[in-house]
């Protein structure tokens, strides 16, 4: 295979897609976790449900309402298309902000997990010590949170390797765009070119055993270590997902 | 002099902290009071970790005045920049980071502005007898030496006010008792003033020199610390004791007996290894003397295994139901006695009366 290859194309699509998708991740799912953990009042149930809609919601009627919400008739669409002059639908921006929210729970969940398990006790006594609310996530949170960043960080991105339903309804098939791996696979599987379908199939079953066997690898539960340090991680959101 | 103002309302749910009160930052002010009585949460208003709270809070260094709270002008300045230390019940070490890991994260954030030179590491490291323990991680310390590392780190942030909530509570006598010396040592070496709250009065007895009394929510007690023992006694809101603060005179090792001045008189007590062994830096014992355990005759016995026997004069009898508190004053020290209505009336005591006071070696009690 070389690079002009469509479905070496569908792989670069799709590692930029799960790449973008899982800093965005990163980015947004951190605060949100940190918020959740430390939330305390009612409302906190109804966002927590609303993070987790992704892991129960077939992907293609988040994929169908997103496909309206982007399309130009309506106001995100419409403003998108004002701004930077292109049609969000179709386009390989659309395929990211849906990995975003479907994989968002992904990413949320251990991450929350981590940060109730941390507790306050380490971060007021590292507030006594002097330490800003920037120092104590840099110093505190993070390194003993390591193992579960990691895991969120994995897990948002195979995730959204893995996914098919929402990119399918939100972006089409469009090559170098949003073309990906599990469409290609569909694709050829229509075509009933079964060789290639195995070559797709057997390479995203062994690279994902592969991702998740790292991810039990560093969770595995470790005697010398303290408990606060031990990532979180359920198994259910693994064994959730769909695609 | 410094001094701590304190002017503030806290509302949870069941329970109403309301303080107004003016604490001198000298030495060590201990906080006792059963639990609930809203010791820590005043810690914790104290430290800035208690953010629900109304009123003022300010730290009077004069002719400076430093705000931490003031609810009306919308100050409420966060515990990092409050420049306060806490070492906690549970000692929160930093697990991820070894012993000297711990330490140096409150020495690198510490506050550089005060005029005084910066802390030798190395001399508080000796100081808290850690020099071995440096390159550990948290998890293989012990209990007491985990509360150690609490104690260093919090001292290497340099903080111009060390509050302790219960530092002491987890661990057993043995390092109660170290942990004890050690706190006295830091705070004379350091001249750190220092809040120590604890539900135990024995503990508090043997560090502070001043106590204030909270109970539900409110402070019913503040001043020198025997005298509100004193205090305490009277009103029969504590077990009636003599709380004393008293000078070694010597040791009598092969008696294993110390004995301390009273005035003129002396009063032995066992000998204490720690007392014995910090001889230059304890040449004051504080001590608690039970009511219960002193007894009254009239004449000096002289054919007695009670070693203490002091002279003094009834300055109070107070009858409470069969029995009679007496509070006898010998040397300038009032001593509390309880003795029961019959012996009181069979020796015929009365105010003024000159008597003798016992007590055993063993009755002579410290933490140390």
């Amino acid at each position: 295979m070389n690079s002009t290859h469509p479905d070496m194309l569908a792989l670069i699509t799709t590692l930029k897609m799960a790449g973008i998708t899982t800093v965005i991740l990163m980015l947004i799912g951190t605060p949100l976790a940190w918020f959740l953990a430390k939330m305390k009042s009612r409302g906190k149930v109804f966002i927590e449900a609303l993070v987790a809609l992704p892991l129960v919601l077939p992907p293609t009627v988040l994929g169908f309402y997103l496909l309206l919400l982007f399309s130009p008739q309506y106001l995100p669409g419409q403003i998108w298309q004002e701004t930077t002059g292109q049609q969000l639908a179709f386009s390989f921006s659309a395929i990211v902000i849906g990995s975003v929210l479907y994989s968002l729970p992904f990413v949320v969940q251990p991450l929350q997990k981590a940060f109730e398990q941390l507790g306050d006790d380490l971060l007021e006594a590292a507030a006594m010590l002097g330490a800003s609310a920037f120092d104590r996530f840099f110093t505190i949170v993070l390194p003993i949170t390591k193992a579960s960043f990691i895991t969120a960080a994995s897990l948002g991105f195979a995730h959204t390797v893995g996914e098919f339903g929402v990119v399918l309804m939100i972006g089409g098939n469009i090559p170098g765009e949003t073309r990906v791996l599990s469409i290609a696979l569909f694709d050829h599987v229509e075509a009933f070119d079964y060789a290639q379908a195995h070559v797709i199939s057997i390479s995203l079953v062994i690279s994902s055993l592969v991702l998740l066997s790292l991810i039990y690898l560093l969770n595995r539960p470790n005697k010398s270590r303290p408990k606060s340090s031990k990532p979180a991680i359920s198994k259910s959101v693994i064994s959730k997902r769909h695609n | 002099m410094a001094d701590l103002s304190i002017n503030v309302r806290v509302e949870h749910e069941d329970f109403v902290l309301s303080i107004n009160e003016k604490i001198s930052l000298t030495g060590i002010t201990g906080i006792f009071g059963h639990s609930g009585s809203g010791k820590s949460t005043l810690l914790k208003v104290i430290a800035g970790l208690d953010k629900h709270v109304q009123g003022k809070l300010a730290i009077n260094d004069l002719p400076a005045a430093d705000a931490l709270l003031d609810s009306e002008a919308k100050i409420f300045v966060a515990a990092q920049q409050r420049n306060i230390g806490l070492v906690f019940q549970n000692s929160r070490l930093f697990p991820h980071l070894t012993v000297e890991e711990n330490l140096r994260y409150g020495q690198k954030r510490r506050n550089n502005t005060s005029v005084n030179k910066p802390l030798d590491f190395a001399e508080i490291v000796v100081l808290t007898k850690l020099d071995n323990l440096l390159s550990k991680s948290v998890a293989q310390l012990s209990g007491g030496e985990q509360q150690r590392v609490a104690l260093a780190r919090a001292l290497l942030a340099e903080p111009r006010l060390l509050l302790l909530d219960e530092p002491l509570s987890a661990l057993d006598d043995k390092n109660k008792s170290l942990m004890l010396t050690l706190l006295a040592k830091v705070q004379k070496q350091l001249n750190l003033p220092m809040l120590y709250v604890s539900h135990s009065l024995a503990e508090i007895q043997q560090l502070a020199n001043n106590l204030l009394v909270l109970s539900s929510g409110k402070v019913t007690h503040y001043g020198d610390i025997h005298q509100v023992i004193h205090l305490l006694t009277t009103n029969n809101e504590i077990l009636h004791q003599t709380s004393l603060s008293l000078t070694v005179q010597e040791h009598l090792v092969e008696y294993g007996l110390t004995s301390l001045v009273l005035g003129d008189q002396q009063i032995l007590m066992p000998l204490n290894q720690q007392i014995e062994s910090d001889a230059n830096t304890n040449t004051n014992v504080r001590c608690i003397i039970a009511a219960s355990d002193i007894s009254v005759t009239l004449h000096e016995p002289s054919e007695s295994s009670i070693v203490n026997h002091l002279q003094g004069t009834i300055t109070k009898f107070e009858p409470c139901k069969s029995q009679v508190l007496l509070t006898v004053n010998c040397s300038g020290q009032d001593f509390f006695v309880n003795i029961t209505a019959w012996s009181a009336k069979r020796l015929s005591l009365i105010v003024d009366q000159k008597v003798f006071i016992q007590f055993k070696a063993n009755s002579v009690r410290t933490l140390r």
